[in-house]
C-alpha cells in the first residue's frame, strides 16, 4: 500500500515536471496533525482544508509565481512522533514554514524546533492556552508560533458566560477528562467561573476510554448541578450524554468545540441533541466564501451526510494556507524571519472562511482568533447549528467588543 | 440509599463486564498453562464483525442482532484456533516460557491494526436490541441491556460448566486441565483439546463483545482497556475459577463506582489495583483459585 502510493506519487511528480516544463521551485510547506487515530476527524478535516486552499492558489499561479506543495506527515497526536515529523520536515524537506496541530501536547513538544531554526509555525487547531505562548520575550526576542484557533481562554468564557450569563445558572459540574486537554480546559473553566463568582459544586475527572461515567455524574446531580460543563473530547463525551440518560437526569452540557466532533454526535444520538458550545465556523453557507469553500469540500471530498468531519478544523486549516501565502508574497521570499515579519504586519486584508483577517498579528499578539469571532453552535438533528439567530446573521463578526 | 443501590448496580453491571471476558484467560490457562494476552482483540474482532452484520455500517444492517450471535460466535472461534496454531502451538512444543506471550501479544496487535484498515479508527455506536430506556429499581436507574449483560454471562458459563461436566469432549477437556500428559496417554488429542480451548476463549470474548458494545461504543481500539482491566479481574478471582472471575469482576467494577462517588473520581482505579497487589501478595493463586504446585 505504502509503496503503491509512493509509487503513484513519484508518477504523479514525474508527470507533472514533464507537464509544466520549466516549473517553478514548489514552496514546500508542512502539515503536521493526526490523520489516523482518535483526533483523525479533526485532523483529516484540517489536512483536507489546507490542500483546498492550497489547490485554489495553485490554479491561481501560486505565490511569487511557484506554487505551493503541502508536505503531509501524520504525527498520529503522539508527542514523540511529532517530534520525529519536526525533525523531517526542517532537516530534510526544507519546508518554509509549518501548519497544523490538533493535539496542543504534540504542538508543545515540537515547536521548539522551529523556534530554533526560525521557521513560522501556525497552528491551526490545537486550543491550549499556552501553545502561541511559549517563546515570549524578553528570553525569545521574535517569537515563531502563531495560531489560527480559538484559545482555551476564550472558549472557557464563552462556555462560561453561556451558562452563568445568559441561563442564569450558579450550580455548576465541571467534568474533564484526565489528559493535558481535558485538565488545563478544566482550570481555564474554574478561574473562568471565579470571575463571575461562582465555585463549581462538582469537579469530576475521567480517563480515555472509560465505559461508565455513573460515579461522575451521581456527584454532579446530588450536588444540584443545573449543567454540565466539559471538556473531552468525542467518545467520552458521548458516553457522558448517554449516562445522563441512563441516570434519567437532563441538565443542559456546554462545554468545549470537540461537542461538534462527529463522533460525539453520532455516538450519542438523540441525547447529543441541545449540546452547545464554541465555534469559530458553522457549516453553513452565509457568506458567499462560506458557500464556496462548503461546496468545494463536499464536492472533493464527499463526507458521509454532506457533513464536514470537524468543520472548525477545516476551515481554520484552509484560512492557515491563506494567511502563511499572504505573508510569503508579502515578504517576497522564502526566508523565515522575513516571512514571520510579514505575518506579524499583514498589510492587505485576507478573505477567510472563518472572518476576513485585518491585520490578524502583530509582534505582541500571534492569536489570530479574539472574543468576538467565535460564536455558540448547538447540535440540532445531528448537525452543528447556530444557537442564536444574531450570530447567524452576523457571520463576519468584525466589530471588536 | 438510592445512591448506594445505584452504585452497586452500575458497580455489578460493569464488574460482569470484566468477567465476561476474564472469563477468556480462564479456559485456555486451564488447559495449556497459557494465556491469550490479545483477548481484549478478540472481543473487539467479535464486536466489529457484529457490527458489520447487525449495526448500520456497510449498507447494512443485513441481520437482527440476535441471528448475528452464533455467526459471531463462530468467527471467534475461528480466531481463537488461527492464534493458538500460529501463536501458541510453536511456543508448547519446544517448551517455551516465554514464546507465546510475545506471540499472543504480537498477534493482537496485527489484529487490531487489521481492524483499524477495515473499519477505521473511530467509535461507532452499535445499535441496542433492547430498548434504550432504563428501568428504575428502588431509584436507582439500569439499562436493559446492563441486565442482558448480567444474564448473558451467567448463561455462557453456565453453559461451558454443563459441558464440561457432561459431554465427553468437556471430559476431555477436564482431564486435560488436570494432567496434560497423563490425558495423552489415555488416548486424548491434548492438542486438539488446547486448539478447542482456544477456540472457545475467542468465542467467549467475542459473544463478550457483541453483548457489551451497546453500552460502551464499538471501535478498534475498544478492547486494549477492558482487556487489561479483565487480566486484573482473572488474576484477583483466580485463573482456575469460574466463581472467582464473577466475584473478582464484581470486586472492581463495585470499587470502581463506589471509590469514584465517595473519595475522588481521580482515584477510582486504584482500590482495584490495590486489591489485586493485596492478593498477589497474601493469596497468588486468587480469592477462589487453587494453588498447584509446579514441580520442576
Amino acid at each position: 500500500m505504502a509503496s503503491f502510493r509512493l509509487r503513484s506519487l513519484v508518477a504523479a511528480l514525474a508527470l507533472s515536471t514533464i507537464a509544466s516544463g520549466f516549473a517553478a521551485d514548489p514552496i514546500k510547506i508542512g502539515l503536521s496533525g493526526p490523520y489516523t487515530g482518535g483526533s483523525s476527524p479533526m485532523g483529516v478535516s484540517m489536512r483536507d482544508g489546507a490542500k483546498l486552499a492550497a489547490d485554489e492558489i495553485n490554479k491561481a499561479g501560486g505565490v511569487l509565481g511557484r506554487p505551493i506543495q503541502l508536505v503531509e506527515r501524520d504525527d498520529e497526536a503522539k508527542n514523540e512522533r511529532g517530534v520525529q515529523v519536526t525533525q523531517e520536515l526542517i532537516n530534510k524537506e526544507h519546508v518554509v514554514a509549518t501548519l497544523g496541530y490538533i493535539n496542543t501536547g504534540v504542538s508543545l513538544a515540537s515547536q521548539r524546533f522551529y523556534q530554533e531554526a526560525k521557521i513560522p509555525v501556525i497552528n491551526n487547531v490545537a486550543t491550549g492556552s499556552i501553545v502561541s505562548k511559549q517563546f515570549l520575550p524578553p528570553e525569545h526576542p521574535d517569537n515563531y508560533i502563531f495560531r489560527t484557533s480559538c484559545p482555551d481562554g476564550i472558549q472557557s468564557q464563552m462556555i462560561v458566560e453561556e451558562a452563568v450569563g445568559r441561563r442564569k445558572l450558579t450550580k455548576i459540574a465541571i467534568l474533564a477528562d484526565s489528559t493535558n486537554y481535558g485538565q488545563l480546559g478544566r482550570e481555564d473553566l474554574v478561574k473562568a467561573l471565579a470571575a463571575k463568582g461562582v465555585k463549581p459544586v462538582a469537579e469530576e475527572k475521567f480517563n480515555v476510554k472509560d465505559v461508565d461515567m455513573t460515579p461522575q455524574l451521581l456527584k454532579a446531580k446530588e450536588a444540584g448541578a443545573q449543567a454540565v460543563l466539559t471538556y473531552a473530547i468525542g467518545p467520552e463525551l458521548a458516553q457522558i450524554a448517554l449516562g445522563m440518560k441512563k441516570l434519567g437526569w437532563k441538565v443542559p452540557m456546554i462545554g468545549s468545540w470537540t461537542l461538534s466532533m462527529g463522533n460525539f454526535i453520532d455516538n450519542a444520538g438523540a441525547e447529543s441533541e441541545g449540546a452547545r458550545m464554541p465555534q469559530t465556523f458553522i457549516q453553513e453557507p452565509n457568506t458567499p466564501k462560506r458557500k464556496a469553500f462548503i461546496d468545494a469540500y463536499l464536492k472533493a471530498y464527499h463526507p458521509t451526510n454532506d457533513r464536514i468531519p470537524s468543520p472548525v478544523s477545516a476551515a481554520q486549516g484552509y484560512d492557515s494556507v491563506y494567511l502563511i501565502a499572504a505573508a510569503i508574497k508579502q515578504a517576497g521570499n522564502t526566508d523565515g524571519p522575513k516571512v514571520r515579519e510579514a505575518l506579524e504586519n499583514l498589510k492587505d486584508k485576507v478573505d477567510g472562511v472563518v472572518t476576513i483577517y485585518d491585520r490578524p498579528f502583530s509582534h505582541d499578539n500571534h492569536e489570530a482568533i479574539t472574543s468576538n469571532i467565535p460564536v455558540i453552535g448547538e447540535v440540532k438533528d445531528g448537525h452543528v447549528v447556530y444557537a442564536y439567530e444574531e450570530e447567524r446573521k452576523n457571520p463576519l463578526r468584525l466589530e471588536k467588543h | 440509599m438510592a445512591i448506594l443501590l445505584q452504585l452497586l448496580l452500575s458497580g455489578v453491571a460493569l464488574g460482569m463486564i470484566y468477567a465476561v471476558i476474564a472469563f477468556g484467560y480462564q479456559s485456555t490457562f486451564a488447559t495449556s498453562g497459557t494465556l491469550n494476552f490479545g483477548q481484549g482483540e478478540a472481543l473487539m474482532l467479535g464486536a466489529m464483525v457484529g457490527l458489520s452484520m447487525a449495526g448500520n455500517v456497510a449498507g447494512g444492517p443485513y441481520i437482527n442482532y440476535w441471528a448475528m450471535i452464533p455467526i459471531v460466535l463462530i468467527f471467534g472461534a475461528l480466531q481463537g484456533a488461527v492464534v493458538e496454531r500460529i501463536g501458541v502451538r510453536p511456543a508448547i512444543k519446544t517448551k517455551s516460557e516465554f514464546g507465546w506471550i510475545m506471540s499472543t501479544i504480537a498477534l493482537g496487535i496485527i489484529f487490531r491494526n487489521v481492524a483499524e484498515n477495515v473499519w477505521g479508527r473511530d467509535d461507532m455506536p452499535f445499535p441496542s436490541p433492547l430498548p434504550t430506556d432504563p428501568l428504575h429499581i428502588f431509584g436507582a436507574s439500569v439499562l436493559p441491556m446492563e441486565l442482558l449483560v448480567v444474564v448473558g454471562a451467567i448463561v455462557m458459563m453456565v453453559g461451558v460448566e454443563i459441558f464440561n461436566r457432561r459431554s465427553i469432549y468437556g471430559k476431555a477437556v477436564v482431564a486435560t486441565s488436570t494432567d496434560r500428559d497423563a490425558a495423552g496417554l489415555m488416548g486424548i488429542n491434548t492438542g486438539l483439546v488446547i486448539t478447542f480451548s482456544y477456540a472457545l476463549s475467542s468465542a467467549t470474548a467475542a459473544f463478550a463483545g457483541v453483548l457489551i458494545a451497546p453500552i460502551t461504543l464499538t471501535g478498534a481500539s475498544m478492547g486494549a482497556v477492558l482487556g487489561l482491566k479483565a487480566f486484573a479481574v482473572a488474576i484477583i478471582g483466580g485463573l482456575n475459577s469460574g466463581l472467582g472471575v464473577i466475584v473478582g469482576g464484581i470486586l472492581l467494577g463495585v470499587a470502581e463506582t463506589t471509590t469514584g462517588f465517595y473519595i475522588s473520581t481521580g482515584y477510582k482505579d486504584v482500590p482495584g489495583l490495590i486489591l489485586l497487589l493485596l492478593v498477589l501478595s497474601v493469596k497468588p493463586a486468587g480469592l477462589f483459585g487453587k494453588s498447584v504446585i509446579k514441580k520442576v
